[in-house]
């Protein structure tokens, strides 16, 4: 039987909470200490879909960086979907993801694409607005997730996996 | 090779093979292993389970062809190593070769770590200096008025004061419901007096010290404005209660408790009634505590376009030097013998304050004191929320408007339930925001009701994700902190009112009436 799998990138810049996402999703754990990721961790878990199929997706967890180097860009290869990672409390990240999206559309074709705002358990001190996110679900789904308590995480990669699969 | 000696090439090859521990997997076909040589153990694969390390490189290459050149350096592996994997294409076959990159990683990794540290650590600071700046012009404008070890009290009075207000919260509007729903039984009734009563004297002590926790900010026109309640005042009720509650403890003490025959102030004069039972209940409670022999004497009247409220002891009294202390908080032993917490004279002057009356003390030790306080009428407030003629609202709604309540707490939950149920909405309660959460989505209602202090997702980030998703009702955040820090945050994640517990049951229904009108 070959079974469906998808390869996927966290895309994000440094310290939005990429590596604490996956963590979360494969195996339901979470760190307050920052460790800064060099290179690629690739993890993998299946996801069921909503017609009683499977998907396995290939998580790619690679470094942040605010733009894309030739580096990266490499590891982007082959990927058909993109987990676009934002701190809710850094605008500045968002933009920046957003700039990523951009380069990593010059060389996949037409990944599908989730946005998800992290850090949902710090809302107190968040910079980007609500409104900002209603007005980028018009043309992306978002989602916001909190690695350090799970909330959204589980929608926000079957979302992706929904996409892929479509 | 380039014309290296054998013997170089041969130690090169040797020096290279030892550093980089390479580990070749050979492939034919769709990742068929057909060899392995190499230090498995080493890149934490185990070398009797192929079928492990073969799944992790098909995962590692999904998507690419097999039959190019690939090359993926720092690659962290399952058992914790790091490899530089590169793909080497051989006619029919192809290769999979993995050279450790342990060492090299973690040097990359901590000076990355370093740099991001300190990236990050710059945000935080320029936030925190931002903050700071905010902090010290706020400081500056309350120094002069701060005395020792003030703001640390006041944070301590915050936190005890929150924990008051969430049962208070469920007393009264429970209260409430059975009172509006007792029969003629006088026992029953008398009951209810005595819960009313001793229930309002614990909120008049919770209160002064919210008074007194209450933030300083903001200009205090402004807070006073935003404070004050204008309602018609009960005069003969508010002395039967003061009566009810001081005369047993004067009894108590042996000392005498009169109350004159008060003079009523007419209908349209307006006063916030709350705020004057505060200034007398401190009043009151400070005389008897104060007066050992003798007698407590207070009086209610409407003289001169003013409420005039007086309270006269035959205490100890207070000596001129201490005059301008006992008005201020924590006086402790400003008056000698005192106990407690000493704030009650510091909240009637702020109340007398805010009210825009004034406040007179005449006292001779050992003689006695006397607390005069002048109020004038209110203003009614014109702009504020009006109450919606009783009738009225009935006809005006078309269909019956809904509402979802969100509260962890199933009493308020419930409360608020019946409450909104009598202004004639729908409801529907739920004790967790995302299951909430889904129900606004599927079926938006007219006005969302939610505690901040959820477990699990708090209020705040599910008011968040809803106005984010476009949800365009009305929302009214509740919570238990009442600091303008609080305020804002629900403000900015989308509610249109933040209401704080206990709950004011007018107040609520005033405010939820405008909401859902
Ligand atoms: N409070 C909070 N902290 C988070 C969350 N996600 C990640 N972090 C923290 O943010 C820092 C960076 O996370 P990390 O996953 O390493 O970010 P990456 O650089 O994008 O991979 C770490 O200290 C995490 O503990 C979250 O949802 N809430
Ligand atoms: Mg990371």
């Amino acid at each position: 039987m070959t079974e469906l799998a998808r390869k996927v990138c966290m895309l994000g810049d440094f310290g939005v909470g990429k590596t604490s996402l996956v963590s979360r999703f494969v195996r339901n754990t979470f760190s307050d200490k920052y460790l800064t990721t060099v290179g690629v961790k690739v993890d993998s878990k299946h996801v069921a879909l909503p017609d009683a199929r499977t998907v396995k997706l290939v998580v790619w967890d690679i470094a942040g960086k605010s733009a894309l180097d030739a580096l990266n860009l490499n590891y982007l290869r082959g990927a058909t979907g993109l987990m676009l990672v934002a701190d809710g409390t850094r605008e500045a990240s968002l933009r920046a993801t957003l700039n990523l999206l951009m380069q990593a559309r010059d060389v996949l074709d037409d990944p599908a694409v989730v946005l998800v705002v992290n850090k949902l358990d710090l809302v107190e001190r968040w910079q980007v607005a609500p409104a900002t996110i209603a007005e980028l679900r018009r043309t992306l789904p978002v989602v916001e997730t909190s690695a350090q308590s799970g909330d959204g995480v589980e929608a926000a990669f079957a979302e992706l996996a929904r996409k892929l699969a479509a | 090779m380039n014309g290296f000696p054998a013997s170089v090439e041969r130690y090169l090859e040797r020096v290279l093979i030892e550093r980089a521990r390479p580990l070749l997997l050979t492939f034919d076909g769709p990742w068929q292993l057909r060899a392995m040589v190499g230090d498995a153990a080493r890149f934490g694969f185990d070398a009797a389970a192929p079928d492990v390390v073969v799944e992790r490189l098909q995962d590692l290459f999904l998507g690419l062809p097999t039959g190019q050149m690939q090359d993926f350096p720092f690659v962290e592996l399952a058992g914790g190593g790091n490899a530089h994997v590169h793909l080497v294409p051989d006619g029919e076959l192809f290769h999979v070769l993995l050279l450790d990159a342990g060492e090299e990683h973690e040097r990359t990794r901590a000076q990355q770590q370093l740099g991001n540290e300190a990236e990050l650590a710059s945000l935080e600071k320029s936030r925190a200096l931002a903050r700071l700046k905010e902090i010290r012009s706020e400081l500056e404008r309350q120094r002069a008025g701060l005395e020792e070890a003030h703001a640390l009290k006041n944070a301590l009075i915050a936190t005890l004061s929150h924990d008051f207000r969430t049962p208070l919260t469920s007393i009264f509007g429970y209260l409430h419901l059975l009172e509006r729903r007792a029969g003629g039984d006088a026992a029953e009734i008398d009951a209810l007096h005595a819960i009313r009563r001793n229930a309002t004297y614990l909120f008049a002590l919770a209160e002064n010290l919210l008074e007194y926790g209450r933030s300083e900010a903001g200009a205090p026109n402004e807070r006073a404005a935003s404070l004050i309640n204008a309602e018609r005042l009960d005069a003969p009720r508010l002395g039967a209660d003061l009566d009810a509650m001081f005369r047993p403890l004067a009894q108590d003490k042996g000392i005498e408790f009169h109350l004159e025959p008060i003079v009523a102030p007419p209908a349209e004069a307006l006063f916030d009634e709350v705020k004057l039972r505060q200034v007398l209940i401190n009043l009151l409670s400070n005389a008897v505590r104060y007066t050992h022999h003798g007698e407590v004497r207070a009086r209610i009247a409407w003289r001169e376009q003013h409420l005039e409220l007086e309270v006269r002891d035959t205490g100890i009294g207070i000596s001129p030097e201490y005059r301008e202390r006992v008005f201020k908080a924590f006086n402790r032993g400003a008056q000698s013998g005192s106990r407690g917490a000493g704030l009650g004279l510091s909240i009637v002057k702020r109340l007398v304050e805010q009210m825009h009356g004034t406040l007179d003390l005449e006292s001779t030790p050992g003689a006695g004191s006397c607390f005069r306080v002048r109020v004038p009428a209110l203003e009614r407030p014109g702009a504020n929320l009006p109450a919606a003629p009783a009738g009225d609202y009935e006809n005006v709604r078309r269909a019956a408007p809904s509402a979802v309540v969100v509260d962890d707490d199933p009493d308020i939950a419930g409360l608020l339930e019946v409450l909104l149920a009598d202004l004639g909405c729908r409801v529907r309660a739920f004790d967790d925001a995302n299951a909430a959460i889904e129900h606004v989505r599927a079926e938006p209602p007219d006005v969302l009701l939610i505690d901040v202090e959820l477990p699990g997702l708090s209020g705040n980030a599910a008011v968040y994700r809803l106005r984010s998703q476009g949800y365009k009702g009305r929302i009214v955040t509740l919570s238990a902190t009442a600091t303008d820090d609080a305020r804002r945050a629900a403000i900015a994640a989308g509610a249109d009112h933040y209401l704080t517990k206990p709950l004011n049951i007018e107040q609520f229904l005033r405010t939820m009436r405008a909401t859902i009108a």
